[in-house]
C-alpha cells in the first residue's frame, strides 16, 4: 500500500507537492513559449520578416497611356482609351463558392462554363475573367467585393478616322509598341514611361498602400502632325472612288502646303481598319505614297522642260518639229499619241509631247546636268520625311545612260520615283523654285531650302503648267472653278522584270493651285486601272480637282480667277 | 439601528480576488481589442462592415460576465452536487452534435449545437463539466485512488468514451485537453504513479496511433514539422503565423497595423489571434500575455492551495482543475501559433472570439472567485 506517491498522501503533503509541480511544470511551459516567441521574434525575425516581404510586397509596374496623335487643329487621329481587364485568382475563389452566382452573374458567364474554366485553373493564381472592359463596368463588378477578383488597367489604342489615315497613322501591337506608319516612326515619342510602385497586398491580391520609391507613369507625348483631317479625309474619299470607278489597283493622293513643305493629307488605297484589323493582308498596311516606287511618265517633264529653259537655250516660244508624231533614237522609236506638228515649248507640255521632249533634252541637255537637275530636285533619295519602309527611288548613274535612256528619261521612264518625291518636286515651281523639306509634323523647323529653277523659269514653268491645266491641255479635268490651277498629267506603261505591259498604266497628276500664289500641291497617282479610261487625264486629274476644289474651301484660300466666279453668277442669274 | 448595520456588513461578500479580476478583465478587453484589430478586414469582405465579428464578441463577452457574476452567487457546493448531471448533460449534448439537422458542420467538423440564434459548442462546456465531476470523484474516492480499478481506470473509461465521440466530430483539440486536464487532475489529487505513468503512456501511444491512421491528421503534423517546406500546402497557415511573429520583432508594428490578418493568415481572430498581437505587439505584447496566462495559473493554484488548508478538497480539485484547464489551453495555443506543437482547432481562452469558450473560461475563473470567496467569508465568519 506504500509507494512513492502514498508517501506524500500521508505526510499530508502529496497534494501541494504534487500540484506545486504541476504548477511549476506549466509555468516552465509558459517560459518556454517566451523562449520560443524570442527566438522567432528576434533572432530568426529577418529570415521570417523576408519571406513576409516576398509574399506581401510586390514592384508594380504602372503602365502609362500612348500619347496622342493629332492632325494640325488638335483632331485626334489615334487615342489611347482606358480598359480594364478583370481578373480573379482561383484559389482565392474555389475556397467561396457562395460568391460564384454573384460572380457569374455580374461578368455575364454562365454557371457550367465558369466552374469548368475555375477547375481547371485550380492550381493557378491569376485568370482572366473579362478583357478590355469599360472601366465602370469593372468599378461595377469590383463593388461587388468578391473575394479574389481584382481588375487591371490596361489602354486600348483607337483610330478615330479609321481607314481614311490607316497607312499614314499605323497601328500598334498588344504591347502598345508601334508597328507601321507614324505609330513606328515616332514610337519613342509617343511611348509612354513605365511608372514604378512598390504595392504592399493584402492576401486577395488587393492594394493596401504604396510605398516610397514611387515612379509615376509618364504619359507619352502627344504627336502633332501636319496632317488636316478634313482634306485628309477628302483625298482619301476621292481617291477610293477613283479606284473603285477605274477598278485601279491601288492609288495615292498626296496634298502638301506649298510654302512650308507640310503634308497635309496622305491617303492610300487600298488601306485597313486600324480599330479592327484582323483578317487583312499585311499588303494593305502599306504606306504606297512613301515605299512604293513608279516609273512617273510624263508627269516629270516639267522638270525637264525647266531645266533646258534654265540652261537658256530655249525659250517658250521656242518652236519644236514634233512631226510626223514619232522619230527613231538608234533602234528605238519614241512617239505621240498624234502628230502635233511643229509647237512651241509651252504646247510640248500641254499636249504632253514625247517627241517634243525628248528633243528638247537631247538637242540642249547633257547628261550630267539631267542627272544633276534630278537629284537636286530630290529624286533617288529620300525625302526623309520620317515615315517607315520609305523608298528612295532608283535612278541609274549618268555614265552608263545610252541616247535612248537619256531621251526616255526627259519623259519619265527609266527613273523610279514614290509619290511622295513626285508631289515635293512639285512644290519647287509653287515655291519659287527652291526644294523645301517635306514635313509630316506640324509648324517644322523653317529650312531656308535649295534653289533649283531660277524665279524667271518658275513663272514661266507656271504658265505653262496653267496651259497644260486649261482645256486646250491634257490636263483640262483638273480645272478647278474659280481658281487658276497648275499642273501636268502622266501616263506610263507598268513595268516588271519582264518589261513594260502593253496594256497596265499608272495615271498620274501633279499641280498646285492658285496658280498666281501657289498655296497647294497635290500629287495624284493611281495604278494599273483597268476600267473607264487609264490616261491620267481621265483617271488622276478628275481625283486632283475634287481634292484640290475641296481643300482650297477648307482652308479658306481666296480665289485667283474673279472673272471666272462673276461670269458664272452672271450667267446663273440671267 | 447598529444591528442592522451590523447585519448589512456581515451579509455584504467579502471582496472578491482583486488579482484574478483585474487579469480577467486585462484579457477580456485586451481580447475585444484584437478581435476587432483581426477581423476588421474579414468582416469588411464577408458582412460588408467591419464590426461584425467585434459585436458578435461584445455580445459573447458581455454575456460572458453576467454568467461570471452568477456563477460567483452559488456555493461549491451546489455544483459538486450537479457536476454528474452536469457530465451527463455534456455527453448527450456530445452525441446530439454527430446527430445531423441537429448538429452544425463547419469545415467539415461537427462541433456545434445549433440552439436557434447562437450555436454552441458543447466540448468546451464538457471540459468544465469533467473538472467538476473529477472533483468530486477524487474527493469520493480519496481513499481507494490507490487501487487500480477504483482509482485510473474508471476515469480513463470515461475518457474513452469521451474520447471517441470526440474523434467522430473530430476535435483533436479539445481531446487532448480533456485527456490532460483529467491526468493533471489525477495526478495532483494523489493517484499512485505507475497507474498514472501506465495509463498516460497508453494514451500517448494511442495518440500517435490515431494520428498515423489519419490522413488529415498527419498532414497536419507534418505541416507542422517541415513548415517552410509545404508553404503552399498544409504548412501554409503555420509559415504565414511565423511570419507574424517575425514581422512582430521587438515592439510590433502598431496596433492595427498587422498585415498577416489580411487574408493571409486564416483564422485570424480565433485560433491564431496570439499571432496578431505578436505581430502587431511584437515580443513585448506576447510576453505580457504569457504574463498575464501565468497570474491565472498561479492565483488559481494559490486558491486551490488555501481550500485544501481549509479542508475544502472539492474546491480545491475545482480550482486545480481550471488552473490546468485554462493554463494548458493558452500554453497549447501559444504553441500551435508558434509552431512548437502541431495545429489544433484550439482558442485562446478570454482573447480569442468564440462564444463557448469565453463563456466556459468565464464560468471557470467565476468558479475560482468564489471558491476564494468562500475562503474570506470563512476566515472572517470565523
Amino acid at each position: 500500500m506504500t509507494g512513492p506517491g502514498h508517501y506524500f498522501i500521508v505526510t499530508g503533503q502529496t497534494g501541494f507537492g504534487r500540484s506545486a509541480f504541476v504548477m511549476t511544470l506549466m509555468l516552465l511551459s509558459l517560459a518556454l513559449m517566451a523562449v520560443r516567441a524570442f527566438y522567432l521574434q528576434v533572432l530568426d525575425a529577418p529570415f521570417l520578416r523576408h519571406a513576409a516581404r516576398r509574399e506581401a510586397i510586390e514592384t508594380v509596374q504602372q503602365e502609362g497611356h500612348r500619347g496622342m496623335i493629332v492632325d494640325r487643329h488638335g483632331q485626334p487621329l489615334a487615342i489611347s482609351t482606358p480598359v480594364d481587364s478583370l481578373w480573379a485568382n482561383p484559389r482565392i475563389l474555389l475556397k467561396e463558392p457562395a460568391v460564384w452566382p454573384r460572380l457569374t452573374r455580374a461578368i455575364g458567364w454562365r454557371t457550367a462554363t465558369f466552374e469548368k474554366a475555375l477547375d481547371a485553373q485550380r492550381h493557378e493564381q491569376f485568370m482572366y475573367l473579362r478583357r478590355e472592359v469599360d472601366p465602370r463596368y469593372a468599378q461595377r463588378v469590383l463593388a461587388l467585393r468578391i473575394p479574389g477578383v481584382a481588375s487591371q488597367r490596361e489602354y486600348r489604342r483607337y483610330y478615330p478616322a479609321g481607314a481614311v489615315a490607316a497607312t499614314l497613322i499605323g497601328f500598334t501591337n498588344i504591347n502598345d509598341q508601334g508597328q507601321d506608319g507614324v505609330e513606328l516612326a515616332y514610337n519613342s515619342f509617343l511611348s509612354p514611361r513605365r511608372g514604378r510602385a512598390i504595392v504592399v497586398r493584402d492576401g486577395l491580391g488587393g492594394p493596401i498602400a504604396v510605398r516610397r520609391g514611387r515612379e509615376p507613369p509618364r504619359p507619352g507625348h502627344t504627336l502633332v502632325l501636319s496632317i488636316d483631317e478634313r482634306i485628309q479625309y477628302l483625298a482619301y474619299r476621292e481617291l477610293l472612288k477613283a479606284v473603285r470607278y477605274h477598278d485601279a489597283s491601288s492609288g495615292s493622293v498626296i496634298v502638301l502646303d506649298a510654302r512650308t513643305g507640310e503634308v497635309l493629307a496622305l491617303a492610300n488605297v487600298p488601306s485597313f481598319n486600324p480599330n479592327t484589323r484582323s483578317d487583312l493582308d499585311s499588303s494593305y498596311y502599306r504606306d504606297r505614297a512613301v515605299t512604293d516606287v513608279l516609273e512617273p511618265g510624263s508627269s516629270l517633264k516639267p522638270f525637264t522642260i525647266a531645266l533646258a529653259l534654265q540652261s537658256g537655250r530655249i525659250v517658250p516660244h521656242t518652236l519644236i518639229s514634233t512631226s510626223p508624231g514619232s522619230y527613231w533614237v538608234g533602234p528605238d522609236k519614241i512617239s505621240d499619241v498624234g502628230n502635233f506638228g511643229l509647237i512651241d515649248v509651252s504646247h510640248v507640255i500641254a499636249e504632253s509631247s514625247n517627241v517634243g521632249a525628248s528633243k528638247i533634252a537631247l538637242t540642249t541637255l547633257t547628261r550630267r546636268a539631267m542627272y544633276r537637275n534630278f537629284l537636286r530636285l530630290g529624286f533617288a533619295h529620300s525625302t526623309h520625311s520620317g515615315l517607315p519602309g520609305e523608298s528612295s527611288g532608283f535612278l541609274s548613274p549618268p555614265d552608263t545612260w545610252e541616247p535612248i535612256q537619256k531621251a526616255t528619261l526627259s519623259f519619265g521612264y527609266g527613273i523610279s520615283v514614290t509619290p511622295m518625291q513626285m508631289a515635293r518636286a512639285y512644290t519647287v515651281f509653287a515655291d519659287g523654285g527652291i526644294l523645301r523639306p517635306i514635313s509630316i509634323l506640324k509648324a517644322p523647323p523653317q529650312s531656308p531650302g535649295r534653289r533649283v529653277f531660277s524665279r524667271t523659269v518658275v513663272s514661266e514653268m507656271r504658265h505653262m503648267l496653267e496651259l497644260a491645266a486649261s482645256p486646250v491641255g491634257t490636263g483640262a479635268n483638273a480645272d478647278v472653278v474659280n481658281y487658276r490651277v497648275a499642273g501636268k498629267t502622266g501616263t506610263a506603261h507598268i513595268a516588271d522584270t519582264k518589261g513594260y505591259h502593253r496594256h497596265r498604266y499608272v495615271a498620274s497628276f501633279g499641280g498646285f493651285a492658285p496658280a498666281s500664289d501657289p498655296r497647294l500641291v497635290v500629287f495624284v497617282d493611281v495604278r494599273d486601272p483597268r476600267k473607264h479610261g487609264y490616261y491620267g487625264a481621265q483617271c488622276a486629274a478628275p481625283v486632283f480637282r475634287k481634292v484640290m476644289t475641296g481643300a482650297l474651301r477648307i482652308l479658306n484660300i481666296p480665289p485667283d480667277n474673279p472673272v471666272t466666279t462673276m461670269a458664272r453668277a452672271h450667267t446663273r442669274w440671267s | 439601528m447598529a444591528d442592522t448595520t451590523n447585519a448589512a456588513v456581515m451579509r455584504r461578500p467579502p471582496p472578491l480576488d482583486p488579482v484574478l479580476l483585474y487579469t480577467l478583465a486585462t484579457l477580456l478587453a485586451f481580447g475585444l481589442v484584437m478581435v476587432y484589430s483581426a477581423s476588421a478586414f474579414v468582416s469588411v469582405h464577408q458582412a460588408g462592415y467591419s464590426t461584425y465579428y467585434l459585436w458578435h464578441d461584445a455580445v459573447n463577452t458581455a454575456l460572458s460576465v453576467i454568467t461570471l457574476t452568477v456563477v460567483v452567487r452559488i456555493p461549491t457546493a451546489v455544483w459538486r452536487k450537479i457536476s454528474p448531471y452536469l457530465l451527463m448533460a455534456g455527453l448527450v449534448a456530445l452525441v446530439m452534435v454527430l446527430i445531423p439537422h441537429l448538429g452544425v458542420r463547419v469545415n467539415g467538423s461537427a462541433r456545434w449545437l445549433s440552439l436557434g440564434v447562437i450555436n454552441i459548442q458543447p466540448s468546451e462546456f464538457l471540459k468544465l463539466f469533467l473538472v467538476l465531476y473529477l472533483a468530486g470523484y477524487l474527493v469520493r474516492r480519496k481513499d481507494r485512488l490507490s487501487e487500480f480499478t477504483h482509482g485510473i481506470l474508471t476515469v480513463a473509461t470515461l475518457l474513452m468514451v469521451t474520447g471517441v465521440l470526440l474523434l467522430l466530430e473530430p476535435d483533436m483539440g479539445s481531446e487532448v485537453i480533456l485527456w490532460a486536464v483529467a491526468f493533471g487532475m489525477l495526478f495532483v489529487g494523489g493517484v499512485r504513479l505507475s497507474h498514472f505513468l501506465a495509463v498516460v503512456l497508453s494514451g500517448v501511444g494511442a495518440g500517435v496511433l490515431l494520428i498515423l491512421a489519419s490522413r488529415y491528421r498527419e498532414d497536419r503534423v507534418i505541416g507542422f514539422l517541415h513548415p517552410f517546406a509545404r508553404a503552399k500546402g498544409d504548412g501554409y497557415q503555420l509559415v504565414q503565423s511565423l511570419m507574424a511573429f517575425g514581422r512582430g520583432g521587438w515592439f510590433g508594428r502598431g496596433l492595427g497595423l498587422s498585415i498577416q490578418k489580411l487574408y493571409y493568415l486564416p483564422a485570424s481572430h480565433t485560433d491564431f489571434l496570439f499571432a496578431i498581437i505578436a505581430e502587431e505587439f511584437g515580443l513585448v505584447g506576447v510576453l505580457f500575455v504569457i504574463m498575464l496566462f501565468g497570474i491565472l495559473v498561479v492565483r488559481a493554484f494559490q486558491i486551490a492551495e488555501a481550500a485544501r488548508q481549509d479542508g475544502d478538497l472539492y474546491s480545491c480539485y475545482v480550482a486545480q482543475g481550471v488552473a490546468i484547464l485554462i493554463g494548458l489551453e493558452a500554453i497549447i495555443n501559444m504553441g500551435v501559433d508558434m509552431g512548437v506543437l502541431p495545429t489544433k482547432g484550439l482558442a485562446l481562452p478570454l482573447l480569442s472570439y468564440g462564444g463557448s469558450s469565453t463563456l466556459m473560461s468565464c464560468t471557470a475563473l467565476g468558479l475560482l472567485l468564489r471558491i476564494d470567496r468562500e475562503r474570506k467569508a470563512q476566515g472572517a465568519s470565523r
